[in-house]
């Protein structure tokens, strides 16, 4: 057993490791992380995770319901740390498995891997509390400056494949209701179907001529049509932590960053990290201070200049674990439940299966498979990407083991 | 006399040591007749209230007066008091931070009630009128400290810093002797409106300039229910809620009475107020309290003790309304039109409501780790870049959006 597997195993059982050993991991993920892209690409079969904030016994509730690593592959969309009181032994665990298998699991960065928001919601003082000193949080924070920004996710099959979890005695087995025209499909923890959505008819259909603008050789367009095989799944799904920013108007946009930093408190890099979505038109101011709203306009031309088929984001609490907006072009995936331990809220991972039977999307995209031809887009004639076809496990807060638990925050003693 | 402050003027008389003196530094007497005169009126009138503070907390006052420090935080200032670079305790007038002041009358049925304001008027059209309400037992010169590093940022901004009823200088005539004042939030909340209305008028304004509430505890719940009336119509930008949350606040009350008991009933001087200000760590920046702290305590003239200067608010007696203060804040504070600020000192004590609308991304929060409850008091510097880059975020005159999709294919550009 190596040191990294003896250092996963005592992550497993919510120990905090030495802190010579943090040291260390983090220094192999930085040497690991350098190497890659602000927009990683990740190929499917892919198992998409929102929020986690330190919620360590719900992480593991997590990798139950949605599998193990390496069986699984993983994408955390950020906010690994802060207001749970294991942001330490999640955010290590995550990156073990990052070291231990990095193709298995793609970690990009949220808001809130951050020094300065972790020094006010917990991580930092949570590292003071553990190891007596700021070391393994400067650590850490190194780690963060390197994280991804974002990823593409290629080769999603616009139909599902048969649940491979083991489904309870008295559940109906997903092998049985597993249906070719499923878009999206909602289990519980235990693998059983709670609901399931057809996929509908294309919504805009597009006429001869009415393409996007789109110049330049395949590759460029961050696309799953960049390996020419055109028409072998749905579009490409983008993974950021927060949203789009008035400053990327193409996902090359986000390739030429300079990432390796503090979140700044505005430009590009902030906004993807901190926007949200919202029932405007356009732009909005964001009520948090920091990044903006955007609205459906923005994400379907977005997605249409890009040849995306979906956004998949976190960062905003969902009571349901997930939500879908504007005609299934964007979706926010939430995964600590009961957040904060109190919000009563369940959580959510987004699975998307893998295309291998090369049947995928062409039938669907009215043939017109080769949109970058050029033409001038008239308005109300987009064309939407049909979405891949999406199952969402639902899982509750894991039972809390109240031991270790820091005690509750002091009353105020002064509050008037 | 009544029969209460009887029986109070015997009890206190009772506690009093045979041998204490009942002196009164002469020159601090004289500054504050010098600093004070033409708005004490209120004085009489507030005398039943205070006697009634007193006496409900005489069994713990005898021993709170043996010591102006809280015992859990002896160790924090184990300097000794005669220390030779002792920090003068001098108060600082108003006039240092503000413009003016406007006492604006308003009668109702049976009373007026005077409101007394600060003010430094905005100047030009679309300059910000910052409006500050102070917390339950402070006055308008809490947000003192803070105007001045506001307008280090924005020199044309505005600020509006009243004393509530019953608190500072505002008075009520006749004064209602008997009666317990009326601070329930619906009354705040008019008398806010009132204020702005009325000062409005006394400048002649044309119109309103650009609004930014910002309320400090009780005060945040106030100025989060005039947000939520939405009677300022759009002239409010967006309101700002400095360390108050409704339901850590709830939790706090049951403790209010004890920590109220805790405090000294009087002090010997406006120094030795100002002083316990700071070494108790109520307020911890000692510029801040040499203004604010003044505006807190009356001289009383009856008390034959050497801590005759007692406080102007009877906090003990505004008990019934503290729930009604704070419940529905979290509610009101998510629903409310404009731009919403939480600033928080410490850890950040959302309740369930706010930790979801936080994460929802409603609302901006920022946690001074370092600050205690006056924040704004303790670190006027970090609040006013707070604020002031909040209202610049909120500015509608300065707000430029990317174009909406639509737009641009109107203009036939390329999306």
């Amino acid at each position: 057993m190596s040191d990294l597997d003896r250092a996963i195993a005592q992550l497993r059982a919510c120990r905090p490791i030495p802190e010579a050993q943090v040291r260390e991991l983090c220094h192999k993920a930085r040497e690991l992380l350098i190497e890659e892209g602000n927009v990683v690409t990740v190929t499917a079969p892919v198992t998409i995770c929102g929020d986690i904030h330190g919620q360590f016994h719900d992480l593991m509730e997590l990798f139950r319901v949605g599998g193990d690593v390496p069986d699984t592959n993983y994408l955390f969309m950020g906010d690994f740390v802060d207001r749970g009181f294991y942001s330490l032994e999640s955010f290590l665990l995550l990156l073990c498995l990052k070291v231990r298998y990095p193709d298995r699991m793609t970690l990009i960065r949220g808001n809130h891997e951050s020094r300065q928001i972790t020094t006010v919601y917990g991580f930092y003082d949570e590292c003071l509390r553990k190891y007596g000193s700021a070391n393994v949080w400067r650590y850490c924070c190194e780690v963060f400056d390197y994280l991804a920004l974002g990823a593409i996710v290629l080769g999603a099959s616009n139909t599902l494949e048969p649940s491979k979890r083991p489904v309870g005695p008295n559940e109906s087995s997903t092998q049985e209701y597993i249906n070719p025209d499923t878009e999206i499909e909602v289990l519980n923890s235990e693998g059983g179907l709670i609901s399931s959505i057809p996929r509908q008819k294309p919504k805009v259909f597009t006429s001869k001529g009415s393409s996007p603008a789109k110049t330049g050789p395949p590759g460029t367009g961050a696309s799953s049509f960049s390996k020419g095989t055109a028409g072998n799944s749905s579009g490409a799904v983008l993974c950021v932590h927060g949203g789009l920013s008035p400053l990327v108007d193409t996902v090359d946009k986000i390739r030429l960053l300079d990432r390796k930093q503090e979140v700044p408190h505005e430009g590009a890099m902030c906004d993807l990290l901190w926007s949200d979505p919202d029932e405007i038109d356009g732009w909005g101011l964001s009520p948090r201070g920091a990044g903006f709203l955007f609205g459906a306009d923005i994400v379907k031309t977005f997605n249409h200049n890009n040849d995306l088929s979906l956004i998949a984001r976190a960062h905003q609490l969902v009571m349901e674990g997930f939500k879908e907006m504007f005609d299934n072009s964007i979706v926010t995936v939430w995964s600590a439940p009961n957040y904060c331990y109190r919000c009563g809220n369940v959580a959510a991972i987004l699975e998307l299966s893998e295309d291998g039977s090369g049947d995928g999307i062409i039938a669907r995209s009215n043939g017109d498979v080769n949109r970058s031809d050029g033409g001038i887009m008239k308005e109300k004639e987009k064309v939407l990407l049909n979405g891949p076809a999406r199952r969402y496990r639902v899982f509750q807060a894991a039972p809390q083991d109240s031991r270790g638990m820091p005690a509750k925050k002091p009353v105020a003693d002064y509050f008037l | 006399m009544s029969d209460l402050q009887r029986a109070f003027a015997k009890a206190k008389l009772s506690s009093y040591p045979a041998t204490m003196p009942p002196t009164i530094p002469p020159f601090i007497e004289a500054d504050e007749e010098e600093e004070e005169t033409g708005h004490f009126d209120i004085e009489s009138a507030e005398l039943p209230h205070d006697d009634d503070s007193s006496s409900a907390s005489s069994a713990s006052s005898a021993s709170s007066t043996g010591t102006i420090i809280p015992s859990q935080n002896q160790k924090l200032f184990a300097r000794p008091q005669g220390s030779p670079n002792k920090r003068t305790m001098d108060q600082i007038p108003w006039t240092t931070y503000f413009e003016r002041e406007l006492f604006l009358p308003s009668p109702s049925a049976d009373t007026t009630i005077t409101h007394h304001v600060y003010l430094t008027s905005p100047i030009g059209p679309s300059a910000p009128l910052f409006i500050t309400h102070h917390g339950a037992g402070s006055s308008g010169l809490s947000f003192a400290a803070l105007t001045s590093e506001l307008r280090k940022r924005l020199p044309n901004a505005g600020i509006l810093s009243l004393d509530a009823r019953g608190h500072g200088s505002t008075t009520i005539s006749p004064s209602q002797e008997t009666e317990i004042l009326d601070l329930s939030l619906e009354t705040l909340s008019s008398d806010l409106l009132t204020v702005i209305e009325r000062t409005k008028l006394q400048m002649g304004w044309e119109t309103m300039p650009p609004l930014i509430l910002i309320g400090h505890s009780l005060g945040g719940a106030v100025v989060t229910d005039v947000a939520k009336s939405g009677k300022l119509g759009n002239s409010l930008l967006g309101y700002a809620v400095l360390d108050v949350v409704e339901g850590s606040a709830i939790d706090a009350l049951q403790s209010m009475q004890t920590y109220l008991s805790t405090r000294p009933a009087g002090f010997p001087s406006l120094e030795s107020g100002i002083e316990w200000h700071i070494r108790s760590r109520t307020i911890r920046n000692s510029m801040s309290a040499r203004t604010s702290v003044p505006a807190l305590l009356k001289h009383d003239s009856e008390i034959r003790s050497s801590r005759s200067w007692t406080w102007r608010t009877d906090l003990a007696a505004t008990q019934p309304f503290w729930e009604g203060w704070f419940i529905g804040l979290s509610k009101k504070f998510l629903e409310a039109r404009g731009g919403k600020l939480l600033l928080l000192a410490g850890t950040d004590r959302l309740d369930k409501e706010l930790t979801i609308g936080q994460m929802q991304g409603k609302y901006a929060l920022q946690v001074f780790p370092e600050a205690g409850h006056f924040i704004h008091e303790d670190l006027p510097e970090k609040t006013a870049v707070v604020i002031v880059d909040f209202y610049k975020r909120n500015d509608r005159s300065a707000l430029v959006l990317p174009p909406k999709v639509s737009d641009m294919l109107r203009a036939g550009k390329k999306v």
